[in-house]
This record gives structure tokens, sequence and C-alpha cells, in this order.
């Protein structure tokens, strides 16, 4: 049995930031820069909530709340009066005190909705998420309301990194994609992550082992949601505010349709689905405004065509092949 | 020196002498870009429609009379859905990718916000077109020397309709007042400086007796409008707008609820809104978003024609905004004669011209220099008809009572 260890994961893992960097020097296009940077981006929100769904079982319609929350806290945190154009403790602070603060959030919220079973966890989540829409809207001094954090806030130089300067930005995004793909992926290779499917397979088989299915359903909310908070304070230092769109419950649909599109079977198949969302979404919005018509007609496509996303389909297809070429080589 | 030395720098400065002008050369004659980030889809894409309607009139006008020397405007239009990351993302395309002149900003409220941080940091010119926020050139710590709105202002609105509300108040007795307003920060702001300026403008007699927070796009109004006509105020104000007020008067007529309450409402003289009632009730108050008879001047009134034949609907607010900005902008690069955007920056602050919206000398409007936003445009209050105008006994707003509450408005906030 083919298994993947951490040096292994590692070294792919440096081999595509590898990758990435030589890209954005071989290709000098701002459009195909910010599309990498958003997939980026969108590839830690979907691979964390892929945590819950693939391997876990747990379908959440209220992913965005963490989202949310990791951009609204480091925004707030960049705005105060504590940081400065020269703090450059501030932006590496201000990324852990979004995680701790979304963790904190995703610990409370977790332990109150894995107490519910199949769509009343679904609707738990989301009814948590339009709480914290709600409260968004309604703090206007502190959030801005429906407008958002305006007026921007400073990124300050930390580490020789000046997130200012495009290629930084990218490359910044690139690694923290990187760190936290590979960290999900060494949870979901782990015992802990093979208990996770035993938990999504059959539950009651699990509890019968004597394992405590509700402490691992809480883990793994607590560190999806950590995580897709960092996808919120990317997102918030690519456009330097927070918006209540993004605890809205649409966005919570984003990350859904990014599985659906790459696969949830295969580890790195939300990655793929981030990736054909938004270069959907960047082409098709730059020659029609009938985004919205094109995105269903691709979601049927695969749903109904290839009846899985394009990573399963793949990893399929490989898998078929090697079992054709093993039987006949025996 | 070796041959192949002397060949390189032959040939750079070949380049030099004869391609580097052909190169500036193309991008001075080049079309002028001009991006527009705007909603086409969805509940508002009426927006984003009559926005980009209105900017194609002004600049296919300006093209066939043969641009900029010679350099047409292109317009690239793109939506963004509504949503601020969005807006950002397709304006950072727009700055980066198709390196636009200027950032013609057609989007709402939030979407706003997230374009003015883009193009403050990449340093690009902007018109900010549609929101109306005031914050959003009001405030020193959220507009840029580079951005420009033309757009009107919450606040300016917020005064001209107390004035207005006050005045009415004062001559028929109306004493009791409600409210009624969409329950997100445009609806909850617009109606608490509306009550605060009125209560200063109108005198101790006047007290709110109820507020109706609606949720945004909510489809039935029959619970706020029992409790209007169980508290029985004499008059009622609403920032509804939109689909959400054409519901809530078409409701609100099925209960007889005008006969008896004066209803005042901002958003209500816009012709898409007034032609989506079943029967617009007379008498009701209402604010001039858009109608051709105010100002009633040639122009306006051409303007509308124009639009109405072309697109086979009328103009909208958004449709004047949009109109005076793209006609601000038009002018300054040919003053300026160029379309830089530091040169065209300089040109448009403090540029007063000819508006069709125009109350000023000449029915002139004035990009105000000093905080980059545009006044003298025509705020005015006025009762519905049933017909053609639609909205008649006008009354327009004084600008320099604007101007005034306006600036105590921003020293009470910390502005100036």
């Amino acid at each position: 049995m083919r298994r993947s260890g951490p040096i292994r994961d590692m070294i792919f893992g440096l081999g595509v930031f590898v990758l990435l960097a030589l890209l954005y020097v071989l290709v000098d296009d701002a459009f195909v820069h910010d599309i990498i940077i958003k997939t980026c981006i969108f590839s830690i929100f979907a691979l964390s909530l892929n945590l819950l769904i693939g391997y876990l079982g747990l379908v959440a319609f209220g992913h965005a709340a963490f989202f949310a929350a990791g951009a609204y806290v480091f925004g707030l945190f960049m705005q105060s009066e504590y940081v400065g154009p020269d703090s450059a403790w501030a932006i590496p602070f201000g990324v852990l005190l979004a995680m701790v603060g979304s963790a904190v959030l995703a610990a409370a919220i977790g332990a109150i909705c894995i107490r519910a079973k199949a769509i009343y966890f679904s609707f738990l989540t989301l009814a948590f998420q339009m709480i914290l829409y709600s409260a968004i809207l309604a703090a206007v001094p502190i959030t801005g309301g429906d407008q958002g954090l305006m007026g921007g806030f400073p990124k300050p130089v930390f580490l020789g990194i000046d997130l200012a300067e495009a290629s930084h930005m990218y490359m910044f995004c690139a690694a923290l994609a990187i760190i936290a793909a590979l960290i999900m992926r060494q949870v979901v290779e782990s015992p802990f992550g093979y208990v996770l499917r035993m938990l999504r397979d059959n539950p009651d088989r699990a509890a019968f082992l004597g394992l405590k299915v509700k402490l691992y359903q809480w883990i793994t909310f607590v560190l999806a949601g950590t995580l897709a908070s960092l996808a919120g304070v990317l997102q918030s230092l690519l456009d330097i505010g927070a918006f209540p769109e993004w605890a809205f419950w649409a966005k919570s649909a984003e990350p859904l349709f990014m599985i659906l599109l790459g696969g949830m079977q295969t580890f790195l198949g939300p990655v793929l689905g981030a990736f054909i969302f938004e270069v959907l979404n960047a082409v098709v919005t730059a020659h029609t405004r009938y985004y919205g018509l094109v995105l269903g007609a691709v979601i049927l496509f695969f749903a109904l065509g290839l009846r899985r996303g394009l990573g399963d389909y793949i990893w399929q297809l490989v898998s078929d092949r090697r079992e054709a070429s093993g039987r006949a080589d025996a | 020196m070796n041959r192949r030395q002397f060949v390189a720098g032959a040939a750079a400065v070949g380049t030099a002498i004869t391609g580097f002008p052909a190169i500036a050369n193309a991008q001075a004659s080049g079309p002028i870009k001009l991006g527009i980030p705007t909603i086409l889809s969805g509940r508002v894409a009426q927006l984003g429609i009559s926005s980009t309607n209105a900017v194609q009139m002004v600049v296919d006008a300006f093209n066939a009379n043969g641009g900029l020397d010679g350099r047409p405007v292109d317009l690239l239009i793109r939506d963004t859905k509504a949503k601020p990351d969005e807006a950002a993302r397709v304006t950072r395309d727009f700055v980066n990718s198709d390196q636009v002149d200027v950032v013609f900003n057609c989007e709402a409220s939030s979407a706003s916000f997230a374009v003015q941080e883009v193009v403050r940091e990449a340093g690009t010119l902007c018109l900010h077109n549609v929101s109306e926020t005031s914050s959003l050139s009001a405030d020193p710590a959220i507009r840029s020397p580079n951005s420009f709105r033309f757009a009107r202002q919450g606040i300016h609105d917020a005064v001209g309709s107390a004035r207005y509300a006050a005045g009415i108040a004062k001559e028929k007795g109306l004493k009791k007042w409600m409210s009624v307003s969409p329950d997100y920060a445009y609806g909850r702001d617009n109606t608490d400086l509306f009550f605060k300026l009125l209560n200063q403008f109108g005198g101790d007699d006047i007290e709110v007796v109820g507020n109706g927070w609606p949720k945004l796009f909510q489809p039935d109004y029959t619970e706020v409008i029992t409790q209007i006509l169980q508290r029985r105020p004499d008059a009622v104000y609403s920032a509804l707008w939109g689909g959400d007020l054409v519901s809530f008067i078409d409701q609100a007529n099925l209960y007889g609820m005008f006969g008896s309450i004066e209803f005042f409402t901002i958003n209500l003289a816009d012709y898409t809104t007034m032609s989506a009632l079943r029967d617009l009730p007379e008498g009701l108050h209402s604010g001039t978003r858009y109608i051709s008879s105010f100002p009633d001047i040639e122009a306006n009134r051409s303007f509308d024609t124009a639009y109405v034949e072309r697109f086979d609907d009328h103009p909208t607010n958004w449709s004047w905004e949009c109109k005076v900005g793209i006609e601000f902008l038009l002018a300054a690069m040919t003053e300026a004669g160029t379309a830089d955007g530091a040169q065209v920056a300089d040109a448009l602050r403090g540029m007063t011209r000819p508006s069709i919206i125009g109350v000023g000398p000449d029915n002139s409007v004035t990009m105000r220099g000093d905080d980059q936003t545009l006044i003298n445009y025509a705020v005015g209050w006025g009762t519905t008809v049933a017909e053609e105008p639609f909205v008649t006994n006008i009354q327009a707003a004084d600008w320099a009572d604007i101007v005034e509450h306006e600036t105590a408005w921003k020293q009470e906030l910390g502005y100036i």
C-alpha cells in the first residue's frame, strides 16, 4: 500500500512553491497572478471545509463564519491604534490573533453544532453564521455595518516581506496556502485522519469501539474553522478591508461549489475546484454578465456528466488504468 | 570595445531613437480606456444597466466628434455581482492587466469602499458615481487625492428632506411622526439624520412615535402597515427604495393608509420605481431622484427623450450621476489635453460645468475642490400626481443651507 510520508509531502509542497514562483517570473501578467492568489486563498477555504465534508461526512453550511471572523479580527487589529506603518510585528501577530480568535469561536460553535446530526448539524452551522452576519451589521461603530471596514490599513514590512508589493503578496499567499495544505495533509494521513474516515463511514461502530466520536468531530471542526480564518486573513490583506458579505450564507456556498467541481475524495480535489471556480469567475465575468448561467451549466456537467468532481474523476481514471495494467502483468 | 558590444550598443541606441517614440506614440494615440466595475446581475442589475447606458450615450457622442485628439474612449464594463471582493478583483484587473486610464466606479455601497482601497494603493484616477454614503468623500481617512465623487450624498439629501418636511409639518400641523425604513446602515443612518434635522428645523413640536425597520428585500409589509395604522401618526417618513418601496406603497394603498397620513419618501420620484407601482397615489411627498421636469430645462428633457428613444426606458438617478461624471471627465481630459490621471485630476478640482441636473449659476454643477465631491445638483421635493410629470409643486433645496449644515455635520464627526 502506498502511503505518503511527511518528507515526501514537504518536498512536493516545496516543488509546488518553486513552480508557482517560476510562474510569477515567467508569466508577467497581473491577471494570472491575481487568479493564483485567489486560488491560494480559496484552496485553504475549500480544503478546510473538505476536512468536515470529505473526511468526516459533516456538511457545514456556515463555514464562511470563520472566513469572515478571520478577516474582521485581522482587519480591526490592523486598523487599531496599536498598529502603525513601522510596526514590523503587526502582520504576523495579526494573523496569529485572527486564527486564535477564530479557533475560540469555532470551539464554542462546534461544541453546540456537533451535538446535532446530519441536516440539523448543517443548519445549526448556518444559524451561527447568520448570527455573526447580523452582529457584524448591527455593530456599526466597530465593524462599519453593511459598509464594511472602511479606510484601509497599513501593511508594515516584516522580515523583509512587503505585502504592498505584488510579488511579495503573491509569494506570501502561495507559501501560506502550501503550509496550510501540508498541515491538513498530515492530519488526514495520520491515524487521527483514518479515525475521521471511520466516523464518516460508520459512527456507531466507531463509538462501539470506544472512540470519543464527539471529541474527534469537535477537534476537526475547530481545526477547519481556524484554517478557514487564515483564508479570511489573506482575503482581508488582498482587499485591505473586510465586508459583511463574507459572513453571508452565500459565501459558504462558494467552497461547496469548489469541492463539487474538484472532488471531495482526492486530497487536492478542492484545490483543483478552487482553481476552476476562480478561472471561471475571472474569464466569464470579463466577457459576459451571465456568469451564474455558465457556473450552473459547468456544475451540472460535473454532477450529471462526470458524476463527481474533476479531481476524483481523474484519480479514478488513473486507478482504473493501474488496475488494468496490473491485471495484464499478472 | 569588441564587435559584439558595439553591435549591441548600436542596437540599443537605434531602439531608443526609433522604437521608443513609436511606443510612446502608440500609447498616446491608442484608445483611452475606462474600466467600469458595476452590478449587472441580480436584484439591482438596473443600477449597472441604467448607469452604463448613460455613459455609453455620452462616450458615443464624444467618439463621433473625434475623441481626444483622435483617441476614442473605450469602455470596459464588468459585472461585480454586488460583491465587494469581486469589485476589488475586477478593479485590480482593470488597473494591472487592462491598464485603464480611469476607473469609472458604478458600484454601490460597500463595494465602492473596496474599489476605493484598490485605487488608493494603485494611484489610478477614480470617479465614484453611484454610492451615496457620505463618508466615502467626507471622511479624510477614506478619500484620496485621486478619487472624485459624482454621486449625490446622504447628508445633502437629509438637509433638503428635513427642511421640506419641516415646512409642510408647520403648514399642516404634523406633530406625530413615524418611520419605515430598511433595516441596514443606509436606512437607519438616513432616517436618524432626517429626524435629527427635522427636530432642529421643525422645533420641539415634532415627536417620533415609532419606527418600523423591515428587512431589506422583504416582500410583506402588512405588519408595519398595521402598526402605523394603530399608532395613527400625522406623518410617516420612509427611506425604502426600489422594489421594497413599490411593495410597501402597493400594500399600504390596499389599507387606505395614504388617505389619513402624510407620507414622505425620499426615493420615489425615479421613473423605474414609479412605473412599477400598480397605482401611483396622489399627494405623496417625494424627493426628486430623477425626473425630466426637475430642473425644468430643455437639456434635461432632451436627455430623457434621447435616452427613451435609444433604450426604450427612462433614465434613473444613477443615469444622471454617471452622465455628469463622464461629462466632467471628458471635459477635464480635453482641458488638460491628455488622459494622464494627475493632470486630469488637477483639471477636475473646482471645475464648474452646465449640467442637466445643475441648479448653480446657469444650471451648473461644481466639483468642489477641497473634498472632491459634487455640489449644486438638483435636490428637491414635491407631491405626486398620477400622470406626467408625476411630481408637481417641487421645492428646490437651498445649497447655501445644505452646505452650512453639511459643514456642521462634518465638524460634529471630526472630519474637519
